[in-house]
């Protein structure tokens, strides 16, 4: 395999770090040679850039004229100052500078990262690859002595507009999970370094995924949400929803929406509406059955829980915090309980803090911790022999590494699931592994993107998967896959289930943690979790 | 981005072949798509689930959710896979004009 050296990285070449599909490391019971990577067309090559591994994330304009190349690295070198002066990051100007100027190179978290070792180990895809290449343009163009002495005090990358487009892509083929910077030695961030390079890339450049930038964000803000449902359409899900829940548990639940005054304003992230009603259906029925008093927000702002900025933009991500937070002070509820969402949960809970001072201070918490609540409070009967089939957990990087969200999950199964039934993944809990699908993967589905994602980036939870599961494979035995995390089980369904056939295969299902709660409630006649298509 | 020429009208697709703009539909359209989509016969119940699509869309400015429209066009998912061989989302919405799903879906 070919080295890639840092200095070569704006190098001409067709592609200058190929992923094929021999390069993958196998998982179990996969024949590598069935892979096939989307054929893209000449005209498309022709047009857009998919020169550093053959893939593209962002449909980058291969430039016609020198004014063009040149344009594209005056405009980089523009964002990279602001990016280490306070009045223009105000979101992560420390980690940032600490993380840039600290890094000793011991490459500590190369194995930490699942693209890095999945892919056969590739050098672009090191976790300190592309903050390396962020640190030796820094010095060459920013500080005195690079800029006199260059390659010899090691500023030895020369800016073309090859480097800056193999940058953009290269910052879309890190999940941000942060397993890397769990094993730094000393702390640095390489993952938030790839984070801060896409807001260069957004904020200066207008250069973002059209599936998180344009039909994301800006969709959100417009609409109401990222999946294009408005207001109306909402309520119009609502009462489909209420539908579901007389049909499943045979009696019916006012959800309440914009109630004011409320103790709790739910919010999930809508595509739970659109893909699997039935997770806020069981959110629903199980705070009915604990007495909360809570609410939904049919407000414009107020019944979409994602914030696509917190993956790339932090003047997107304020716009969409102030409209969640103004939406709950203006139902006067007590607090915000975010659904299962990792990354709603992160940006809404732990980012936002940032944000949310004075009159927007507003208690802003995860699901997880409240819905052990009602299970230890005992207002709620549980009958653990009615999950008498094999579950796992999927840890999302955002609430459990990020915040450290670990227990409440597990002291939930251990009062809902048979004797025997629940099983850890190996690396479970902060050490986990990500779905592939995060820091927007799992909404990116333009071009070719979708081939590397599934194969490589979901590769390492693919694999987890079959070891939790490895002594009940056998398709007779109905394995469930538990991610509280929207974007996990859209990254679940992609990869795991359409691409590497887990359902077909082994019967393995995927679905949320409080479905789980739901098909153990004493008081629920049937089986809340099914194995069949329903409808 | 490619066009296609529909009834000597130039109409644009993104890459997946989806219409850009939704009020470019038409049901020589749909004869098109159906090619590509896998479709073979335009039959009534294709027109049935075609024409919700539609009605959903005008009101709510997006696709149902999938069990919303089985239930409303009182077909399973199962007969809907078989009239459109490539899903609800992707064959489906496509032949009824709507635009590729978006967000966290």
């Amino acid at each position: 395999m070919k080295k890639i050296l840092i200095k070569d990285f704006g190098s001409d070449d067709e592609v200058l770090s190929p992923l094929n599909p021999e390069d993958l490391l196998p998982i179990p019971g996969e024949n590598l040679e069935d892979i096939k990577f989307k054929k893209i067309k000449p005209e498309t090559l022709a047009k857009y850039d998919f020169s550093l591994d053959g893939f593209s994330a962002l449909s980058l304009p291969i430039p016609q004229t020198k004014e063009e190349e040149e344009a594209i690295v005056n405009s980089f070198l523009k964002g990279l100052e602001k990016l280490f002066v306070k009045e223009n990051n105000w979101g992560f100007l420390q980690p940032s500078v600490l993380s840039t100027e600290y890094c000793m190179q011991c490459n500590t978290c190369n194995e930490a990262c699942p693209i890095y070792v999945e892919s056969g180990r590739k050098d672009i895809y090191r976790p300190n690859f592309r903050p390396e290449v962020l640190r030796r343009i820094y010095k060459r163009y920013f500080s005195t002595s690079g800029k006199l002495l260059g390659k010899w005090v090691g500023a030895d990358l020369e800016l073309n507009w090859r480097v800056v487009y193999h940058l953009a892509e290269l910052v879309y083929r890190c999940t941000i999970c942060r397993r890397c910077a769990s094993v730094c030695p000393i702390g640095v961030d390489n993952a938030l370094l790839s984070r801060e390079l896409r807001k260069i890339f957004s904020q200066e450049m207008g250069i973002a995924p059209e599936n998180v930038h344009r039909s994301g964000s800006m969709q959100h803000l417009r609409v109401g949400s990222s999946t294009g449902m408005n207001p109306v359409a909402f309520k119009d899900s609502i009462e489909f929803i209420e539908d579901i829940i007389e049909e499943k548990i045979g009696r019916r639940i006012t959800i309440p929406v914009d109630k004011e005054g409320a103790d709790i304003l739910l919010i999930h992230n809508a595509g739970e509406y659109v893909s699997w009603p039935e997770n806020p259906a069981a959110f629903a029925i199980l705070f009915e059955a604990a007495g909360l008093n809570w609410t939904l927000s049919s407000d414009s702002m107020g019944y979409e829980g994602v914030n696509y900025g917190v993956w790339y933009d932090d003047v997107q991500f304020a716009r969409v915090a102030l409209g969640q937070i103004k939406a709950a002070k203006k139902l006067g509820v007590k607090k915000i309980v975010v659904g299962e969402c990792g990354h709603a949960t992160k940006a809404l809970v732990s980012i936002a803090d940032r944000l949310a001072v004075g009159d927007l201070a507003i208690p802003r918490e995860g699901c997880l911790p409240l819905l052990e609540s009602i299970v230890t409070s005992g207002k709620i009967k549980f009958d653990p022999s009615r999950n008498n089939f094999p579950v796992t957990l999927h840890d999302p990087c955002n609430m459990v590494r990020l915040m450290g969200i670990i227990s409440p999950q597990r002291n939930i199964l251990k009062h809902i699931m048979a004797p025997g039934m629940f099983r850890e993944m190996p690396n479970c809990g902060v050490d986990n592994y990500c779905c592939g699908g995060g820091s927007g993967f799992a909404v990116m589905n333009t071009q070719n993107f979708p081939n590397w994602r599934d194969n490589l980036a979901s590769r390492h939870k693919a694999r987890q998967v079959l070891e939790a599961f490895k002594d009940c494979l056998d398709p007779s035995i109905p394995k469930y896959y538990c991610a509280p995390c929207s974007n996990c089980k859209g990254a679940a369904r992609d990869s795991l289930i359409e691409h590497f056939g887990f359902r077909e295969k082994y019967n393995i299902i995927y679905a949320g943690l409080v479905e789980l709660m739901v098909n153990a409630m004493v008081d629920i006649p049937e089986p809340f979790i099914s194995w069949e298509e329903e409808f | 981005m490619s066009f296609i020429a529909v009834e000597g009208k130039q109409v644009e697709l993104d890459e997946d072949g989806f219409l850009v703009e939704p009020s470019d539909w038409n049901e020589a359209i749909v004869s098109i798509f159906a090619k590509s989509e896998d479709v073979e016969e335009l039959t009534e119940e294709h027109w049935k689930v075609i024409n919700y699509l539609r009605e959903y869309f005008k009101k709510f400015g997006m696709a149902p959710m999938v069990r919303k429209m089985c239930k409303d066009t009182g077909l399973t998912l199962k007969q809907i896979y078989e009239l459109f061989p490539t899903g609800p989302a992707k064959g489906a919405c496509k032949l009824a004009g709507l635009p590729k799903p978006t967000g966290c879906v």
